[in-house]
């Protein structure tokens, strides 16, 4: 006999990935399919539509469930537990019903003595025995739930009167005790805008020397340049990076903020100044001084080409979860939109805009 | 009231039906049904039907098996009724005679007779305008 063997081993795979899900339910169906494209092929079908053939399987689930629902309906009517063949052959007669067979016009028929048992008898005997390919071991299979030790087992006698000895051990109440929650870091940064500002100024003025940096084209140190202020911010900053002074061109070559070399001598820089000076000494709106960047922006395109990535992650990373950098998180919301805009016009210039960003958002604060 | 009924009546014909069903369950015994006897175990016993008799399940596996050929049976000849209806000439019935597929029209129309009614959808649409007549559709 042609297995299918194409299917069958279709059907293999099915099973084998199938079984992988939860409980016996795919398990099953998968079985059913199998059985029944083998009781279809013993009629005479070579090939199955996969839809029609799980119709087919969904069909015989339900008839087993059904004739074993009616049967023990049937036994409980009887004020049995357990259901024995006279049930079955009850419960077969309601589902063939439609059918008929015969002997279902005698009422007073006997479930056994009707045309029910002679036709399966028949069909036992006529039919070709088609044995199912694979051995189907018994599911589902229960994992074995191990209880905990108890009392009696340990051998200690239960704290409370109403819990008997032979119950489970509670656990140990190092597990559900509340230990105190471990300090947060006092350089934690507050939410609330004074703080903010507080913050803000601190990071001004290394800010306005980086800012100044770019006017003199790195020439000179800058003018600002309080080492009591740098030593506090530094000192502020211990724990957040960003809110650390700034490093010098050249201090530190993987920080961000660190320019290659050839900016400096850069042609375009001046361009830079121009946009800075006007954003610096206005005291505006930010959508006016966003306004009127974006139109020195447009008047001057300096073909600054920086290695780039990082003033992206400064501000998403700032996203993030530590909550010391919600300083950053803050200023970086306001800007975001600026950022947009210049990354979709250049990409380039965030890093340049980023510190002027902010002393104009603390100018204008 | 059956029972009770069957009970009064003749213990002769329940001798003759007692032998009818020892044979039949013997006979049980010796044919293993295609339907695996663990898969009817697990959904029977879902069902809340407890025997340990091994023979009841096997019975129900034949009785599921005999109604499952029933319709695959009722199926084929649907199948085979579409496929004769086709034929023309020789050259049709042999472009015709190709594999016996298992349709779910077939299947649908089978299963009708026994009180199962299947309405399979033969194709889905993203909306109720896919495919139609651009004009006619609400822009």
């Amino acid at each position: 006999m042609s297995n299918g063997g194409g299917e069958s081993g279709e059907k293999e795979c099915e099973q084998s990935t199938k079984g992988r899900f939860g409980s016996g339910e795919e398990f099953g169906r998968a079985i059913a399919k199998i059985a029944v494209a083998q009781i279809c092929e013993g009629a005479g079908f070579q090939s199955f539509q996969s839809s029609a053939l799980e119709t087919l399987a969904d069909i015989t689930i339900r008839y087993i469930r059904n004739l074993g629902q009616n049967a023990n309906s049937y036994a409980n009517l009887a004020g049995r537990a357990e259901s024995n063949v006279v049930d079955v052959f009850q419960g077969l007669e309601d589902l063939g019903m439609t059918q008929g067979f015969i002997g279902l016009s005698d009422v007073n028929r006997c479930p056994i003595g009707s045309g029910l048992v002679r036709e399966i008898s028949q069909y036992v005997s006529l039919e070709e025995e088609v044995l199912f390919p694979f051995n189907v071991p018994r599911f589902p299979v229960v994992k074995e739930r191990k209880a905990g030790p108890s009392f009696l087992q340990v051998g200690e006698s239960s704290p409370e009167d109403h819990v008997p000895d032979w119950l489970p051990k509670f656990p140990d109440h190092l597990l559900y005790v509340s230990s105190p929650v471990w300090n947060p870091r006092p350089l934690d940064v507050p939410v609330d805008k004074t703080d903010l500002t507080k913050e803000q100024k601190k990071v001004e003025r290394p800010l306005m020397n980086l800012q100044h940096q770019f006017t003199c084209n790195g020439s000179a140190p800058p003018v600002f340049a309080d080492p009591g202020d740098a030593a506090t911010t530094k000192g502020a900053g211990q724990g957040n990076p960003f809110l650390s002074a700034p490093l010098w061109f050249g201090e530190k070559e993987v920080t961000p903020l660190v320019y290659p070399a050839k900016l400096e001598s850069h042609p375009q820089n001046h361009v830079l100044e121009e946009r800075v000076a006007p954003v610096i000494d206005k005291v505006k709106s930010s959508l006016d001084s966003e306004d009127s960047r974006n139109k020195i922006i447009l008047n001057s395109r300096p073909s600054v080409q920086f290695k780039l990535g990082t003033s992206k992650k400064l501000l998403t990373s700032a996203m993030g979860l530590s909550p010391q950098r919600k300083t950053i998180e803050k200023t970086a919301c306001c800007f975001e939109s600026d950022d947009e805009k210049d990354e979709k016009k250049r990409g380039k210039e965030r890093i340049v805009k980023g510190p002027m960003d902010k002393t104009q958002e603390l100018d204008h604060l | 009231m059956n029972q009770h009924q069957q009970v009064n009546e003749g213990s002769g014909g329940r001798q003759d039906d007692d032998a009818v069903l020892s044979e039949f369950l013997a006979s049980l015994m010796d044919y293993t049904p295609t339907i695996p006897d663990e898969l009817v175990e697990h959904y029977i016993a879902k069902s809340g039907f407890q025997c340990p008799d091994v023979r009841l399940i096997r019975l129900v596996a034949v009785a599921t098996q005999k109604f499952i050929s029933e319709v695959a049976s009722d199926a084929l000849q649907h199948c085979k009724a579409r496929q004769s209806a086709v034929i023309k000439d020789k050259r049709d019935k042999q472009q015709k005679d190709k594999r016996l597929v298992l349709t779910m029209e077939d299947l649908s129309k089978a299963l009708r007779e026994y009180g199962v009614n299947i309405k399979h959808q033969d194709y889905f649409a993203d909306s109720p305008t896919t495919g139609m007549d651009p004009a006619t559709r609400d822009e």
